[in-house]
């Protein structure tokens, strides 16, 4: 697959009129581009998915790990926090009117960037943005994309990417044609490196030249409403048989008193329950908790594809057949509002 | 205004059954339109005005027509089927090669194209910003409303952390992909279901799209699956009955000690 172009060069190859080769698939691609998403208005700084890409891409050793961020001055504190977290070099491409989200400028100055550096790896965060920018560059540059990925490895060269397949029941291994190969990493899977202060790398600012800007009307932070369900430890979920507000009063209580959240499945959200930002499957967010307490949720195969990175799932359900069943540690049938009241009682009482 | 709307047809996995092996088994189960492709093309009706062009188009087998069929229910004024057994296996850049075609070929001079944020079957949502720079257009991902103001577009996306509106020109082509319905959702009349049966699907294949060979499906594609495998099903673990309460809620508190 990399021996598209011979040791000799791809020069002999190019089509006439080419001047210069931009082959990306050349194995002399060589290294990873991380884009560095920035948050955080005023005090930007490294969104927490942008480092464990950051910490996965020295750990493949692919080669030298460069960083990509887009935006003002104010980025430059952030240098030495992309260094100590695994980068060798930074490209800055500042330019102040970067600092909001502009994906046809930001694939722009990317795809001047790898043409120049050819990396073996481009990789981002599949975080909206990132799964919004990943896709554009993959088309600019004509490389293959494989996304929310949820394991990454080298094999000779090769990056093989992981991701679940069809709802997650299957898991599939792809690879891509030529180079660069890329991949957007879903938030969480792989943990953040640890700083290592003290850790130098090269900082380079370059310009943007281009005109690709969106016109911006209006934005406005969207309020958090109390958390990631993404990174919660204990998740207490309800589904189609636990979807009113007694359930959700008493899942709360459970949920406060274990250290956790509450999220749902599809049938809250439809009801306006609980905002899209607490469901968990395909179209919602994907969780690992260390427990993912079911209660009602039959199963679906997107909702399962959110949950089955969780270490322990207790489910409980009137329907002993309720797909569900098949990824519970412990399957409880029963009435889901009754047990989460008793599980509200249990865990008030001091005992 | 011309606007296409490229909708995905999907197994209905809510109807997706599990053998003993905890395999999907997905013969059987029913194709349906993706519910954010239906988004996408209830915002279309809702923005079309007399005059105005809502095309519908899907990339898929025969069995695809369906899908197109509930658009021309829904209101769409035309129905393409995109069927080629060379497309067999096409990934998101092989998708937008054909996509792209079709924009250029069958329906030039498109003000707007619309496609569903993701499809619930293969969830990458690659295909609408890649085919946004094959086509040269700025791309609007999580779109949720899009209203004409004067001379332009207001485009109002949901970064789940941002709400946005970006302003876009009437008259240059612009890529959404949409992630919720319209304010048009509503269900088709009998006169819309009778006037939809009437109308035509039309077929393009490779040839009409002008596609060279191997631009398309497994050749055209820059990702191949190098294995698969089931994933960890088998977690099944041990059942307890829960007709007492207090019982069921004392076996989860010692269920979750590790």
């Amino acid at each position: 697959m990399s021996d598209r172009c011979g040791a000799g060069g791809c020069g002999e190859r190019l089509p006439p009129g080419m001047l210069e080769a931009f082959d990306l698939g050349s194995p002399a691609a060589d290294g990873a581009l991380v884009w560095l998403e920035v948050t955080g208005g005023p005090e930007p700084e490294i969104s927490q998915s942008s480092l464990e890409v950051l910490g996965k891409a020295a750990e493949l050793g692919a080669g030298r790990v460069f960083g990509m961020m887009f935006g003002g001055s104010a980025l430059r504190p952030l240098y030495g926090e992309a260094f100590s977290r695994g980068a060798d070099t930074v490209y800055h491409i500042r330019d102040g009117r970067l600092s909001a989200f502009h994906p046809e400028a930001y694939c722009e100055a990317a795809r001047d960037l790898a043409e120049r550096i050819r990396p073996s790896v481009i990789l981002m965060g599949a975080t909206p943005r990132g799964r919004e920018l990943a896709p554009r560059l993959a088309s600019a540059l004509s490389a293959g994309l494989t996304a929310d990925c949820t394991g990454l490895r080298m094999e000779g060269g090769s990056l093989v990417m992981t991701r679940p397949a069809f709802g997650g029941d299957l898991i599939a291994d792809i690879v891509c044609e030529g180079r660069p190969q890329m991949a957007t990493v879903r938030p969480g899977v792989f943990p953040a490196p640890p700083p290592a202060p003290g850790r130098k790398g090269t900082a380079i600012c370059r310009g943007y030249g281009g005109s690709s800007l969106k016109d911006i009307a209006h934005s406005a932070p969207v309020p958090p409403d109390g958390g990631d369900i993404s990174r919660a430890k204990v998740l207490v979920s309800l589904g189609r048989g636990a979807a009113s507000r007694e359930a959700l009063e008493a899942a709360e209580s459970v949920a406060a008193r274990l250290g956790g959240m509450v999220s749902c499945s599809r049938a809250l959200v439809d009801r306006g329950l609980l905002p899209q930002s607490r469901q968990v499957g395909q179209s919602g967010r994907s969780v690992r908790p260390d427990v993912y307490l079911a209660f009602g949720i039959s199963g679906s195969v997107q909702h399962k594809a959110g949950m089955r990175l969780a270490k322990r799932v207790i489910a409980v359900n009137k329907d002993p057949d309720a797909p569900i069943r098949d990824d519970a540690d412990l399957f409880i049938e029963g009435d889901a509002l009754s047990v989460l009241r008793e599980l509200d009682k249990a865990l008030r009482s001091p005992l | 205004m011309r606007i296409i709307v490229f909708v995905k047809q999907v197994p209905d996995t809510d109807k997706v059954s599990v053998d003993g092996e905890g395999r999907l088994v997905r013969s059987g189960a029913p194709a349906v339109m993706d519910a954010y492709s239906e988004c996408a093309l209830d915002m279309a009706c809702g923005l079309a005005g007399d005059g105005d062009e809502v095309i519908a188009a899907s990339m898929g087998p025969p069995g695809a027509r369906a899908a197109l069929l509930r658009c021309l229910e829904l209101g769409a004024g035309e129905a393409f089927l995109i069927c080629d057994p060379a497309f067999a296996g096409s990934d998101a850049h092989a998708t937008a090669t054909v996509l792209s075609a079709f924009a250029m070929e069958i329906a030039p001079g498109a003000d707007l194209i619309l496609c569903g944020k993701q499809a619930s079957d293969g969830d990458t949502a690659e295909v609408p910003p890649e085919l946004a720079e094959k086509l040269g257009a700025p791309q609007f991902c999580y779109v949720e409303d899009i209203r004409i103001e004067g001379g332009s577009m207001l485009l109002v996306q949901n970064y789940g952390d941002e709400l946005r509106a970006c302003r876009h020109p009437l008259g240059a082509l612009a890529v959404a992909s949409v992630s919720k319905g319209g304010a048009n959702r509503r269900l088709p009349s009998v006169s819309a279901y009778l006037r939809a049966a009437a109308m035509e699907i039309k077929t393009v294949d490779a040839a009409a799209l002008r596609l060279p060979e191997g631009a398309a499906g497994a050749r055209g594609s820059k990702t191949r699956i190098a294995s698969t495998m089931a994933s960890g099903a088998g977690r099944r673990g041990e059942a307890v009955d829960g007709s007492d309460p207090a019982l069921a809620a004392s076996a989860i508190l010692r269920g979750m000690a590790p």
